[in-house]
């Protein structure tokens, strides 16, 4: 290797403090953006198939008449290359040898489940489960649990569906598609669809849904659904995932906590090389001037740097990509451990280009300007000091490079407001410190010098006022930025916690008689499990808005489940504590009339205060006007209703039966079975096993959000370590000086850790201030939450960053108390 | 001693020719005269002192006769080329083939081994086989046992030593000597001196150095003096370089 190419080589280079330092953060950038960019893809698609595999399909078409569809459907699907599958769902008796018990029966064909899997149990005794891709085969039934001991069964015993014995094979534990559906309520039970017409049960009238379930490419399930969707009648609801998936809002926010996360990562590397890259040029200016001196002219000087460029973003990219890839791979197993079933990983090539976009426009736009300004060094600077280029010059350059940002965060969150409350705190952050700066400067130049090591450092910060405001800038920006999403973190934790706590309600008691509503209650309170609130419920159809019939009042792009099926309809006396009104006004014990409509219910109709609704409920009419709307937590795992009557209005007189949820802990499970013995009419729906996974599934979103966490705060701590190394030279000379001239060490110490407290002190406080003001956008319109002042945050955090930039101040004078002043000052030449 | 002499000579082509250069640099209340009126030839081989106090505009004068600065009046006519109006680039490449410096601060490159500093020039002028010519001139300057050795691990003396191997490697027809021996004991100064002198006329490469030290600027065949940016010419000296 020649000297030219030696003086330029990568592993040279990297021995350069400066150099390492813009290589951590580019490193530090690429692995945050590309491990979120990835884990959020992946999130998705696990979540999609997750979701899917509630459905057991990727589409379920139910027919709610009791009559299956022309088999024509189901051809046209499998032609264009869809799996598909059937279920027939209906309640009847099962009769055992020692009574009989109303069950839930699923009667599946051969493929189902499609997506996701079936948990089984061999025994009774031993609990061992497992996993199987598929339902019992004819002539066999798999029960739940409950139902073997309500009717003392054991396995391999017979049972009679309708007129047909069949013989218990498994236990029933969970089904993928077991999810909230009220129809399926009474324990149960799962047989072969080739066997129903043999039980008898089935018959013309009889309550009975089919299900047909389909599974393919996205492109081929919509081109079947645009086929299909003309033949559909009122009875037929085609579902996607995306309704009534529970998990999504929390997931949404975990998405976009990624994103401001990974946006954060993308703002601090970039503020990190700006740093490190500047200090880099200024100190290649000898170099330069040398190198021009022997001979080389501008544009070999320019070539000679932009391979370094180029050579530092090769590094930062494979680097941060050897970080990333693993970092992936275990928040994958994180994820596939909560959702208790193997994750195929999904390595989204495209998700890793804002990564690389990350690395490229940090670099060209932080690190070139300054390093392409070298070409500018005069040769005349081996002879004399010259002097250095003033603050204008890299004024336009920071302009492009704010522009350049704000453009890759906003390209990668794809959130106006997040680039909004990051830039605005950012302006409004250095608008007060720039202000503070003056104060600062005018108050530090009245302290005299003196000996002691407060003195000295006030002065120290006077003296340094230049790069003491620089720094001040850049530890209040981490600062910022590091605090915002600690904040946001800790409030989206909190509102998860409150959304599921610990003793969330887990059973749902449906279908309770009106008079045997106090005997229920009186059950619960007394084995300890009282129950929440009791709603009554009306089944009944929302016919007409304003006269005319609904689904053509909407507009025909909208499918508005909630106008394909009977509603569950309720009164009430009080606001539930998680409902908000958003609009009108809540009923008074006097109101007779009116209905309150949930708010995104109320959007997709187009309604407004004062329309007329009509709802069918059995044979009768009634029509209410909307006066209120309301916002509703779906994820609450209580009682949710789309629309509410008051006590003494439309729905008095009308058949009602009552509704709650509770919360259940394991070891009192067994009271369940002496409950369906005193109330065989009232369903129990467990949901125990759901809320369960959710909670799982959010701890290890969290552990994933932890992660992220300490990735940005290593990158931040790199951004504090490269500004504090920026005056290393001129502090190590100083101190040199100091102790030359007969300072003490302890003195020296003590000062200028002082100097470093004070500044990370003010720092912390602006930049906590700073960061309330983003959460504060953030949080109203982002994350939808409230907003609190975080009070142990804004005490603690600026005596932590003061506590580290002393630590930071100490670890600079390392070399200074170490290495005798002479060789020191010598070295330093 | 008359100011303003015009020293011009009789000789075809002169290597250094200067006439009417003034230097001012703008402050940001007034303009400070730095260099004013300065004419000079130098002809090819002589060894030139430019001897002043600090302060007195020598180095400024050393770093426009390099073309390492344009003055903001006047001529200068390097090797036949007349450099103050060479852009930037064009003076780089005049300076990589035939123009060497010594710097009173050495300006080695600290993370570049001795042999690869006496390298760079080399390469830079794209001279072949540059490792064999830089031990050669290593060795010729007593440190052929240091090749490997980086700038930190030698003192002083030697540093300067691998700085006038590093001047001489690319075969300049001008050497400039900025302080040579400004950072150095007097021992060691005369050691390095004596080198410089003895390479100087072996190569017959023209010098001009400039020095605050009068012993030094004896030993140089002329010498002229500066102060307060006005360039004159001691008599004796005069006569002597005309003769």
């Amino acid at each position: 290797m020649n000297a030219a190419q030696k003086l330029m080589s990568v592993r040279r280079d990297f021995r350069e403090r400066d150099v390492r330092v813009v290589l951590v953060a580019l490193i530090i950038a690429v692995a945050t953006v590309a491990t979120i960019a990835l884990f959020a893809s992946q999130l998705q698609r696990t979540l999609v198939s997750s979701a899917s595999s509630f459905l057991a399909a990727d589409r379920q078409l139910e027919a709610e008449n009791g009559r299956p569809v022309p088999p024509e459907w189901l051809e046209e699907a499998r032609s264009r290359g869809l799996e598909t599958g059937q279920m027939i769902e209906f309640s009847t008796m099962i009769s055992g040898p020692e009574g009989f018990e109303l069950a839930s029966v699923k009667a599946v064909s051969d493929e189902y489940p499609l997506v996701g899997e079936v948990e089984i149990q061999q025994q009774a005794s031993d609990g061992a489960r497992e996993m199987v891709a598929s339902g019992p085969a004819p002539g066999e039934v798999w029960i739940n649990p409950r139902l073997l001991r309500l009717l003392n069964l054991e396995i391999g015993d017979s049972l009679e569906v309708g007129n047909l014995p069949l013989k218990v094979t498994r236990l029933l534990i969970r089904e993928p598609d077991g999810g909230f559906r009220l129809s399926s309520l009474a324990p149960r039970v799962m047989m072969h669809v080739d066997d129903v017409a043999a039980t008898g049960a089935v018959q013309e009238g009889s309550r009975v849904e089919y299900i047909y379930l389909f599974a393919g490419a996205e492109d081929a399930l919509d081109g079947y659904y645009q086929w299909l969707e003309p033949k559909l009648g009122p009875s037929h609801e085609w579902e996607g995932v995306r309704e009534g998936e529970t998990l999504s809002r929390s997931f949404d926010r975990a998405e976009r906590f990624l994103l401001l996360g990974g946006s954060l990562a993308v703002l601090l590397a970039a503020v990190a090389v700006a740093v490190a890259s500047r200090q880099y040029a200024l100190a290649q200016r000898d170099t330069v001037a040398l190198l021009k001196t022997l001979g080389l002219q501008g544009r070999g000087i320019g070539r000679l740097y932009l391979r370094r460029l180029a050579l530092w973003g090769i590094a930062g990219i494979v680097g941060g990509l050897l970080v990333a890839l693993p970092l992936f791979r275990v928040l994958v197993a994180l994820l596939s451990e909560a959702l208790e079933r193997p994750v195929e990983v999904y390595l989204d090539p495209s998700a890793l280009l804002p990564a690389l976009l990350t690395a490229v426009v940090s670099l060209f736009a932080f690190a070139y300007p300054p390093i392409r300004r070298l070409r500018r060094v005069p040769a005349m600077r081996v002879l004399r000091a010259q002097p250095g280029e003033t603050g204008r010059a890299a004024l336009p350059d920071l302009f492009i490079a704010l522009l350049a940002i704000f453009g890759l965060v906003w390209l990668y969150a794809g959130e106006l407001v997040l680039v909004g409350a990051l830039l605005g705190g950012l302006a409004l952050l250095l608008g007060v410190l720039g202000l503070f700066g003056l104060v600062l400067m005018a108050v530090l130049r009245r302290v005299n010098g003196g000996g002691n090591a407060w003195r000295l450092a006030f002065v120290g910060l006077y003296r340094h006022r230049q790069a003491s405001l620089a720094q001040l800038a850049v530890f209040a920006m981490t600062i910022m930025l590091a605090a915002t999403l600690i904040l946001v973190r800790t409030s989206l934790l909190s509102d998860w916690q409150t959304q599921l706590p610990e003793d969330a309600p887990n059973h749902f008691l449906i279908n309770i008689a009106p008079d045997a509503v106090e005997q229920v209650d009186a059950f619960w309170a007394d084995r300890g499990a009282p129950l929440e609130n009791l709603y009554p419920m009306v089944r009944g159809r929302m016919t007409e808005l304003n006269g005319q019939p609904v689904k053509e009042a909407v507009s025909k792009d909208e499918r508005i489940n909630a106008l394909n099926r009977e509603l569950n309809l309720t009164w009430m006396e009080q606001l539930p504590e998680d409902n908000e009104i958003v609009r009108g006004r809540w009923f008074d014990a006097s109101d007779t009339e009116g209905v309150s409509v949930e708010a995104d219910l109320a959007e997709r109709l187009g309604l407004e205060l004062g329309d007329r609704l009509t709802f069918t409920i059995g044979s009768a009419e009634i029509t209410e006007p909307v006066v209120s709307i309301r916002t509703v937590q779906w994820d609450s795992m209580k009682p949710n209703f789309y629309v509410v009557f008051p006590p003494e209005g439309g729905l008095v007189n009308m058949p009602a039966t009552w509704i709650t949820s509770f919360y259940l802990p394991e070891q009192k499970k067994f009271a369940l079975n002496d409950f369906s013995r005193e109330f065989p009419t009232v369903s129990v729906l467990e949901i125990d096993h759901i809320i369960g996974r959710i909670q799982d599934i959010v701890q290890q979103v969290t552990q994933a959000i932890e992660t992220i966490l300490a990735l940005i705060l290593a990158a931040a701590l790199v951004v504090m370590a490269a500004v504090v190394s920026a005056t290393l030279r001129d502090r190590q000379r100083e101190g040199a000086l100091i102790r030359t001239l007969g300072g003490r060490q302890s003195l020296l110490v003590r000062s200028t850790m002082l100097e470093f407290a004070l500044l990370g002190l003010i720092a912390g406080v602006l930049g906590v201030l700073a960061a309330e003001a983003a959460v504060y956008v953030l949080q109203a319109r982002m994350f939808d939450g409230s907003f609190r002042w975080h009070w142990q945050v804004i005490l603690t955090l600026p005596l932590v960053s003061a506590l580290l930039l002393a630590l930071f101040g100490r670890w600079q004078l390392r070399t200074v108390l170490t290495v005798s002043p002479m060789l020191l000052l010598r070295r330093l030449e | 001693m008359n100011q303003m002499t015009d020293f011009t000579r009789n000789e075809a082509r002169p290597m250094l020719r200067v006439s009417g250069l003034s230097h001012r640099v703008r402050l940001e209340t007034d303009t400070l005269t730095i260099l004013q009126g300065v004419s000079l030839e130098i002809n090819r081989g002589e060894s030139v002192a430019i001897v002043g106090r600090s302060g007195s505009g020598k180095t400024t004068l050393l770093g426009l006769l390099a073309g390492l600065d344009t003055p903001s009046e006047g001529v200068v006519e390097l090797d036949g080329a007349e450099i103050s109006k060479l852009g930037e680039d064009e003076r780089a490449k005049l300076r990589a083939s035939r123009v060497g410096f010594v710097f009173q601060s050495f300006q080695l490159l600290p993370a570049l081994s001795a042999q690869e500093n006496v390298m760079l020039p080399l390469e830079l002028a794209g001279i072949e086989a540059p490792e064999a010519r830089a031990r050669e001139l290593l060795e010729r300057v007593g440190l052929g046992e240091r090749l490997n050795h980086t700038p930190r691990q030698l003192s002083g003396g030697e540093q300067q030593r691998v700085a006038i191997a590093r001047a001489f490697a690319s075969d300049p027809v001008i050497l400039f000597a900025d302080e040579p021996t400004g950072n150095l004991d007097n021992r060691t100064g005369q050691a390095v001196s004596d080198l410089l002198m003895q390479l100087n006329r072996e190569k017959g490469t023209t010098l001009v150095m400039v020095t605050h030290d009068e012993r030094l600027a004896a030993r140089c065949g002329r010498q002229l003096n500066i102060e307060a940016g006005i360039l004159t010419e001691p008599e004796t000296a005069r006569e002597q370089a005309d003769q």
